[in-house]
């Protein structure tokens, strides 16, 4: 009986906890200074930056993580297992760990260097943005996508393929749109991460006000100028974005597995 | 014509050895064996989805051993129906035909064709996941059959249902068979399909053919233990059908063996279904006398004694033991009546019959143990 009471309490008393923290932030400040803020050139840029370079860090993922997952799921080969632990890695590592390795790759290496050469600067650009968003969250897309494909049986394919496709169209016209519950899921849970990545960002792109200020770098900038106001409001528009994307995921993506 | 030659695959898990299979034009040849034994493989490589390691395929004496599935002109349906389940029951049946880029005049019409001999046409803007298992087989059918394959590939398409759709299935197997004229190939471990279906049967285990015939031999005449054990029926009799007052008689080697089963084959009186039960009456009757069938009576069902026994059970025969053997709890007997029974006592009722082999005894059992099909 007492173990039923306890742990029921620990987690009702969790919950509560989660929705005081939340709170506090949206009630600090009145509703017009919030709308005020919205207002103000430098959020609306943050929003825009941030907006933006999600987007392209999660089409990215879709580009290079979902064809790697769907090789884990459906093939053997050489060097698979080490494939899969390394590109789990980067949710193990701490976000500035993985920013100061990105900065030394496109900063000092040589393929880095030749790629800034090209015209292709990473490095405290919007285009480091991207990357350092890509970087941390590709393995969320890519565990989404891994065990949706895992849990399509090739036998699908199979039929499509003795139905007159080839590879690529069973992939294409079967095995994709039965995956399109994973790819929603894994590119909102991928979107809302990179709106909300700060440590990588900060490494390779750094916090330059009206230059790489996303909504995570705006909310650090204001607060330790003890912008108060600004901070909050930015910190409210985060809450948001994440209700959001937390909703999206429980409704269509509640079987699967990170 | 299909002939493989010499094909062998490893997977793992499963193996193919070095088997070798030819099939006619138009036949229905049924594979059976074990789970495990590598049927499904088999057709897999048929199909194309594995390249085997060894020997070769050749379809109407072209070499497809290297063919991609899509020219192969080999379609393939699954126990677990695998339809498409983001496309619409009629968008799953045209799949291949538009894969094919075959004009909507034409996909229209092949699938109208073969919705309609599958009964599935009302269904044809559901969602497969909102059908019952008989149905999505039906359309798993269509989606095949519409591509007009040289060779149809069945993997235990039958297994998933219930008796009844199971039934219904067999019976509409065997009617496209004869529509199509398509080659099928059907693996399964259900030794009632080889009898109502197959031509021909090829027996698999541990990733060979052990045997190939017609379903009679490999019954009758195993060819090794296993498949005399996995088949494990015993009093399989061919015969021909006459009709008595509410029962059937079976002709085997001019023995009357009288059965109570109310079907045979398609005779079954509720075919909902098929859309067309109207004709019933006459074609029923017809279909019940002088057909060939099988009938079966299970060892355990016959009655032994030494004399004449007052009862009413239809099938009394007179015959000689020829043979006995003992297996622990039970004893196994078998008679010969003019056509060779197996009867199965417990140890106990045979100690207390006293007979021995080379005695004249008699065979008793009722109307409703014979099995037909």
């Amino acid at each position: 009986m007492w173990l039923k009471v306890t742990t029921i309490g620990a987690s009702l008393i969790l919950a509560a906890f989660i929705l005081i923290v939340l709170l506090l932030v949206l009630s600090y400040s009145p509703p017009e200074i919030f709308l005020e803020s919205l207002r103000s050139e430098e959020i609306q840029f943050a929003i825009a930056l941030s907006l933006k370079t999600a987007v392209a860090s999660t089409i990215l993922c879709l580009l290079i993580a979902v064809p790697a997952a769907y090789a884990l799921a459906r093939y053997e080969f050489l060097g698979k297992s080490v494939a899969n632990t390394l590109l789990d890695m980067p949710l193990a590592l701490p976000p500035l760990v993985a920013g100061v390795g990105l900065l030394l790759f496109f900063g000092t290496s040589l393929p880095g260097r030749e790629l800034a050469e090209a015209g292709l600067v990473f490095v405290f650009t919007p285009l480091g943005i991207v990357v350092a968003q890509f970087f941390v969250n590709m393995p969320f897309m890519l565990r989404v996508m891994r065990s949706t494909f895992e849990g399509i049986s090739p036998r699908y394919e199979y039929v499509a393929k003795t139905l007159g496709c080839t590879d690529a169209q069973a992939l294409w016209r079967v095995t994709l749109p039965m995956a399109s519950n994973g790819l929603l899921t894994g590119s909102v849970i991928t979107w809302s991460k990179g709106i909300g990545e700060f440590g990588a960002v900060l490494m390779l792109a750094g916090a330059t006000r009206m230059k790489t200020e996303t909504l995570p770098t705006s909310l650090f900038l204001n607060m330790s100028c003890g912008k108060l106001d600004e901070a909050i409001s930015v910190a409210t528009i985060l809450i948001l974005i994440s209700a959001v994307s937390l909703y999206v995921f429980e409704r269509r993506g509640g079987g699967l597995r990170l | 014509m299909l002939r493989i030659e010499k094909v062998s695959k490893d997977l793992g898990d499963f193996v193919l050895r070095d088997v070798s299979l030819e099939v006619g034009n138009g036949e229905y040849l049924v594979i059976i064996g074990p789970t495990g034994s590598g049927k499904t493989i088999l057709i897999e490589t048929i199909a194309g989805i594995y390249a085997s390691d060894e020997g070769r395929i050749f379809l109407d004496g072209r070499e497809i051993t290297r063919e991609v599935p899509r020219n192969r002109k080999v379609c393939m349906v699954y126990q677990d129906y695998m339809l498409f389940p983001h496309l619409s029951v009629k968008e799953n049946i045209a799949f291949g035909l538009k894969s094919r880029k075959a004009s909507s005049g034409e996909i229209e019409k092949k699938v109208a064709e073969a919705s309609e001999l599958l009964g599935i046409s009302h269904l044809h803007h559901r969602r497969p996941e909102t059908l019952s298992g008989g149905e999505q087989q039906r359309v798993a059918i269509a989606r095949a059959i519409v591509m007009e394959p040289v060779v149809m590939l069945l993997d235990e398409p039958l297994s998933a249902l219930d008796g009844l759709t199971r039934e219904k299935l067999r019976r509409e197997l065997r009617r496209i068979h004869e529509v199509y004229g398509t080659t099928i190939i059907h693996v399964t471990h259900n030794f009632e399909e080889v009898f109502s279906l197959a031509d021909r049967v090829a027996v698999m285990n541990e990733g060979e053919i052990v045997q190939v015939g017609t379903p009679e031999e490999i019954f009758r005449r195993p060819n090794c233990e296993m498949i005399a054990n996995f088949v494990g029926v015993e009093n399989i009799f061919r015969g021909v059908t006459s009709e008595r007052p509410g029962l059937i008689e079976i002709e085997v080697d001019g023995l009357k063996i009288v059965s109570a089963a109310t079907e045979i084959g398609d005779g079954d009186g509720n075919d909902g279904g098929d859309g067309d039960g109207d004709d019933g009456g006459e074609d029923k009757r017809g279909s019940r006398v002088g057909r060939e069938v099988f009938a079966s009576v299970r060892p355990e069902d016959i009655l032994i004694s030494n004399v004449p026994l007052e009862s009413s059970a239809r099938n009394s025969f007179h015959g000689r033991v020829e043979e006995i053997a003992d297996c622990g709890m039970m004893v196994k007997v078998w008679v010969d009546v003019g056509i060779p029974f197996m009867v199965m006592l417990t140890r106990r009722g045979y100690e207390e019959m006293e007979f021995a082999e080379g005695d004249h005894v008699y065979l008793t059992f009722k109307a409703t143990a014979v099995h037909i099909f």
